[in-house]
């Protein structure tokens, strides 16, 4: 994933690079055609200057052949023969690289040659001036250009840092509110105002959308604890008949059995129930009796509770403390986690299995013999499905998971070595 | 022995009282806060089976104006709000005990029976069922002067089939007197059978009158 201010910097940086590396032939170019036009004015000018010279002093004979001779012998860059005959071009602009016996190396030549009349006779003047080299020009274009370039995208990179940490600063703190907001703590948002109108905007349109959630999800918390309230007075008139009926003594042996088949889904209503009220007490944070509770001891009366359908199910129970595990719960609650997490995994092993409790002063685990992992997604969810057992109200993980929630716990599920294991840290992080 | 059930669900209070009624008891029924108020300022009785939620006031005002009155009245809460809260200042105002439904009318009658029992004058801690003599506080039990060693959960169901003589107990019942409201986390619940038979064993080796029986498909009765 790139950063929003990331995808146009880099066209810019792309489109920068382009635009320099074009702009190095071009340099070139231009520098090398004034350079050479330069020169070329000034050997015209030069070349008028001579010529007029010359025919101002009036020379002949012996004096002028004097000066034309040291003026070749001393003038490095130009040179009047005389000339004999035709040549092809007399007035003409060259190029030539020579080379040069000062710098001991080949260098360009601008030159302009011209056929003047010094006393009657026709002799060449020639004006030579050394070019820069083209290499030499571009690669200092080219060096400049990269510099330029480097200096460019710093700038970018410096200036994106600092435009991104200012402007974006309102969007970043409404981000991190809306990744630390919770429906389910019933705690409110309040974005910070801000100058910029698209993230006041975008805050407003967030605001309204968590506040029409929250009353949504606290109308259906609100729904599920009425339903299940409502539901309590039926399911004990029910639990009432069925005692009553099972009193009456013209009932036959089939219709016994049929009254106590009754019994199994009308207690697994009941304890569905009972879990859905039980949650929905949880999530109103009415358990605030917070006291110190001892884990061992905890597990112990639960153990005593339990111990039937562990002697049942032929199952090995070990305990195992590293230290003592102290922590700060509601009593209530500490002992229905303790329940929930002990018959779980007593229902959970099959025959002649092995159930091990360890507990330490971080935290707890339950482990229980099994085959296979389970769905880690689902496992704490309401109602998930993970076994075809008929008792399994599919609550009592939820209510695990709610009741670490409320504690800031975390609990976590593995599985290793035909084991499953639900630990429990109490630790605050 | 004088019962009123305080409980404004009138089909279970009529429930209650068709079960409790087989036994030497006179039930008297209050639907609501003015009549129940009435009734327990006027008479007496041995228990009151109190709902907290009445049509017209809270139940735990009926409590507290029977303690303030002096009286002794046994009391059990019958509520379905089932919080502990609820139950910790029902027990500190002064109920006796605390239900919380939906429960068996099996576990009713056996508190009933255990607080009726409590609140009786009796120095000596002791009831007696024809042969078997039990004794309270030391958690004893005789059949004619030979102690019978039971454990824990047969000498709690010995006594919840005394409390309940005559009655058919279903297994989940006897299940949920044995664990509580865990029993119904349960699909199975076989170790009554185990238990059910040591208790029967023990009381056999002592030649008690038979009166523990199991009733095909269903559970067991006290008979009498």
């Amino acid at each position: 994933m790139t950063k929003l201010l990331d995808k146009p910097f880099k066209a810019f940086t792309i489109y920068a690079l382009i635009i320099l590396l074009v702009s190095i032939p071009v340099y070139f170019l231009v520098v090398d055609w004034i350079w050479v036009t330069e020169i070329d004015d000034h050997h015209e000018i030069a070349m008028d200057r001579i010529e007029g010279s010359f025919k101002e002093a009036y020379l002949s004979g012996q004096e002028l052949e004097t000066i034309l001779n040291s003026w070749n012998m001393l003038q490095p860059n130009s040179s009047i023969v005389p000339l004999k005959g035709t040549i092809a071009s007399p007035d003409s602009v060259y190029e030539v690289t020579k080379y040069n016996s000062y710098e001991q190396e080949s260098d360009r030549f601008r030159g302009l040659q011209k056929v003047i009349q010094i006393d009657g006779q026709a002799y060449l003047l020639n004006i030579e001036t050394n070019v820069e080299e083209a290499y030499e020009t571009v690669f200092a274009i080219g060096f400049v250009t990269v510099v330029l370039y480097g200096l460019l995208v710093f700038g970018f990179i410096q200036l994106n840092r600092k435009i991104s940490k200012a402007v974006w600063k309102p969007f970043d703190q409404t981000l991190s509110k809306l990744k630390s907001f919770d429906l389910s703590t019933n705690k409110e948002v309040i974005f910070e105002p801000t100058d910029i109108e698209e993230f006041e905007e975008l805050n407003t349109t967030i605001s309204r959308l968590i506040a029409e959630n929250v009353s949504a999800y606290n109308q259906q918390k609100a729904f599920v604890a009425n339903a299940s309230h409502e539901l309590q007075t039926p399911i004990a008139l029910l639990k009432s008949k069925l005692d009553l009926l099972l009193q009456d003594e013209k009932l036959n042996a089939t219709q016994s059995e049929l009254v106590n088949a009754i019994q199994i889904p009308l207690a697994r209503l009941t304890r569905v129930n009972k879990n859905l009220l039980l949650l929905a007490r949880i999530e109103n944070s009415i358990y605030s009796d917070v006291e110190e509770m001892d884990f061992s001891e905890k597990v112990g009366n639960s153990e005593e509770l339990l111990q039937d359908y562990i002697a049942e199910k032929m199952l090995i129970f070990k305990k195992i403390g590293s230290s003592i595990c102290h922590f700060q719960c509601s009593k209530f609650l500490a002992e229905t986690l303790v329940n929930n997490l002990l018959s779980n995994a007593i229902r959970h092993t099959p025959h002649n299995g092995e159930i091990i409790v360890e507990w330490g002063n971080s935290g707890f685990s339950f482990q229980n013999s099994g085959k296979e992992a389970l769905s880690q997604d689902s496992l704490f969810k309401r109602f998930s499905i993970s076994t075809t057992e008929t008792t399994n109200s599919g609550l009592g993980l939820a209510i695990v998971k709610e009741i670490c929630k409320q504690n800031s716990w975390e609990v976590s599920y593995s599985f290793a070595d035909s084991f499953h294991n639900f630990s429990i840290d109490i630790q605050k992080f | 022995m004088k019962i009123l059930i305080i409980e404004d669900e009138k089909e279970l209070a009529s429930d209650i009282l068709h079960y409790l009624s087989g036994e030497d008891y006179r039930c008297e029924t209050a639907s609501d806060f003015a009549t129940a108020k009435e009734k327990v300022s006027l008479y007496q009785y041995d228990c009151i089976l109190l709902d907290l939620m009445l049509p017209g006031g809270d139940g735990f005002e009926i409590l507290n104006h029977l303690r303030s009155q002096n009286k002794q009245d046994g009391v059990i809460i019958i509520s379905a709000k089932n919080t502990l809260e609820d139950k910790i200042k029902g027990l500190n105002i002064g109920a006796d005990d605390y239900l919380a439904k939906p429960f068996h009318h099996s576990e009713l009658a056996a508190r009933i029976h255990s607080v009726i029992r409590r609140k009786q004058f009796d120095p000596s801690n002791l009831i007696t069922q024809n042969e078997i003599r039990i004794d309270f506080l030391s958690r004893t039990v005789h059949i004619a002067e030979n102690l019978i060693v039971l454990t824990k959960k047969e000498y709690d169901l010995l006594l919840f089939f005394i409390g309940n003589k005559n009655r058919v107990l279903s297994k989940s019942a006897l299940a949920e007197h044995l664990s509580g409201d865990l029993a119904d986390m349960f699909d199975s619940h076989d170790f009554v059978y185990a238990h059910v038979k040591n208790l029967k064993k023990k009381l056999n080796e002592q030649n008690y009158g038979g009166y523990l029986k199991t009733i095909y498909g269903t559970g067991y009765k006290w008979e009498i």
